[in-house]
């Protein structure tokens, strides 16, 4: 399956690129067996993700999805972006070819990461 | 869009001269060679013909040519062939780790079976050194295997050297030991010679000298005896049967007789535009690294790795731009195979994954590579700046020059 031309219009012009210097959230993963990498950063109001900014090295699909998760997760809540599936990110992309998965997969766990890690800071500052 | 093709390593287009020679082959000449009459042996003509003008590309012998379908088949029947007609002489077998897949696949298949394969290293310049060959000699060997350029970086294997070897052994008295060399990147590119390579089988591939794909060609020096892979019928002098494909040998063979021709042209057009373009990219990109041996090498072929990104995100990137190039290294279902020949001379995994392939064709032009100039910089500053590994770098670059 070749790539759609959604895919390929976020690898060559790619939405939210970069770092977050004031960061609510923040994390980094790795695939351990392809080394494949994505940094996320979050800035989060009220429960709200008002910007998200990514940051991806390994092979296309992880770029594109990193690419394409940012702009799903502006403007929803925490709770939303946590729900976000797999088949939806890739729907999101017109598909991805079938030995490509792991990169939405990447993608979702990096995004988990930085939702628990917000999540954990926030239930600190209650205590 | 402007459309530039590098991949020629991969095929090259097909010359419309080529194209020429065949056309009456697909249409009023379809006889098939081994019929007694007119249409028959018209197409027995074309057959002979092409058959000398593939020999005198490598200067081998007409009579010493098995055509087939391609390097692939030509590497099988050379490796498998020696292997399965040797079996009671030795069952070791010498070989490079750059080799192409169709060698590599062949040799993994037959240690399986019960071969031992040595796979010699290739040092950080890409070549192969003949004093590993000598050293990894053993009575039981049967065949060398080493190509004479590599398909990836392009460097030129010392096959003459190993040549000398081989020839040196039977001088000994040695009986039993043959040498193969995969030259379907070289042939058309650097001359081809069997005699001053000394080799005993040597494999070439139509489609990489501006023919179609479906016709190679194995030599095999006269006195050899192969297994054939392929039985029932006399085509070949029994070493491959099936019926030829007349129009796609003629193609071959008209392809064969141009790159003889216009051998040193080709070479001076090809080694002028590569330079010219691998001084642009080092103008402009920073952190490459050139790899393979600059000097030994193919002249159409520029390998390049970029540091902090990955192959295929630059290749579908200068696609989208109309430049095609290849990579030689996968990643599927989330395990990355990086280019195993990247490797072997040695980079990192990061240089192995940012590997790509450039590889001009005759009909390459100076604007081609100067659009192509214009383009990459630009595809590389794009994915760097998408990259973690880059911003790291740059903030330990920025922090050490405040």
């Amino acid at each position: 399956m070749p790539y759609s031309e959604a895919f390929k219009d976020h690898l060559v012009h790619p939405r939210n690129a970069g770092e977050l210097a004031d960061a609510d959230a923040s994390a980094e993963l790795t695939n351990p067996v392809c080394g494949d990498r994505l940094r996320l950063t979050l800035r989060i109001r009220d429960g709200r993700i008002t910007a998200a900014r990514f940051l991806a090295y390994g092979c296309p699909p992880t770029l594109a999805c990193g690419s394409a998760l940012t702009q799903m997760l502006e403007g929803i809540t925490t709770q939303e972006a946590a729900a976000i599936t797999r088949q939806q990110l890739t729907k999101f992309l017109d598909g991805l070819p079938p030995r490509k998965t792991h990169a939405a997969a990447l993608a979702l766990e990096t995004l988990h990461a930085a939702l628990d890690a917000f999540e954990s800071a926030s239930e600190a500052d209650q205590e | 869009m402007r459309r530039v093709y590098l991949d020629n390593s991969a095929t090259t287009p097909i010359d419309p001269r080529v194209v020429e020679a065949m056309l009456p082959y697909l249409t009023e000449k379809f006889g098939n060679a081994s019929s007694v009459h007119f249409y028959g042996q018209e197409a027995r003509v074309a057959l002979d013909g092409a058959r000398r003008e593939v020999a005198a590309l490598i200067n081998a012998r007409p009579n010493e040519l098995v055509f087939l379908s391609g390097g692939t088949e030509a590497n099988n029947l050379a490796i498998r062939g020696i292997a399965e007609a040797a079996t009671e002489h030795g069952r070791h077998i010498i070989t490079s780790q750059i080799e192409h897949s169709a060698v590599r696949g062949v040799c993994d298949a037959l240690e399986r079976r019960g071969w031992e394969v040595t796979r010699l290293p290739v040092y950080d310049n890409g070549i192969v050194r003949p004093e590993d060959v000598r050293a990894a000699l053993r009575p039981d060997t049967v065949l060398i295997t080493v190509m004479l350029a590599n398909n990836e970086i392009g460097t030129v294997q010392p096959v003459t050297e190993i040549g000398a070897l081989v020839r040196e052994e039977r001088e000994r008295g040695r009986k039993y030991l043959w040498l193969h060399t995969d030259a379907v990147q070289a042939a058309g590119r650097m001359p081809v010679n069997v005699e001053t390579l000394g080799c005993d089988l040597l494999s070439i591939s139509a489609h990489k000298l501006h023919a179609p794909k479906g016709a190679g060609a194995l030599y095999v020096r006269r006195s050899v005896r192969l297994a054939p892979q392929s039985i029932g019928g006399h085509q070949e002098r029994e070493r491959r049967a099936g019926t030829e494909s007349i129009p796609l040998i003629v193609a071959f063979g008209r392809a064969a007789a141009l790159a003889r021709e216009e051998l040193e042209g080709r070479i001076e057009h090809l080694r002028r535009l590569r330079d010219e373009f691998e001084a642009g990219v080092e103008a402009t990109v920073a952190d490459i690294v050139f790899n393979g041996d600059r000097e030994r090498r193919l002249p159409h072929v520029s390998n390049i790795s970029f540091r902090y990104i990955e192959g295929e995100g630059l290749l579908i990137n200068l696609d989208m731009q109309g430049v095609a190039v290849s990579t030689g290294s996968a990643c599927s279902s989330g395990s990355l195979e990086p280019s195993p020949v990247i490797r072997a001379i040695g980079r990192d995994e990061e240089l192995a994954r940012g590997s790509i392939r450039f590889s001009l064709g005759k009909d390459t032009t100076r604007e081609d590579i100067a659009y192509v100039l214009e383009v990459l910089p630009r595809a590389v500053e794009n994915l760097r700046r998408l990259s973690p590994l880059y911003a790291r770098a740059s903030n330990v670059k920025c922090q050490v020059s405040s």
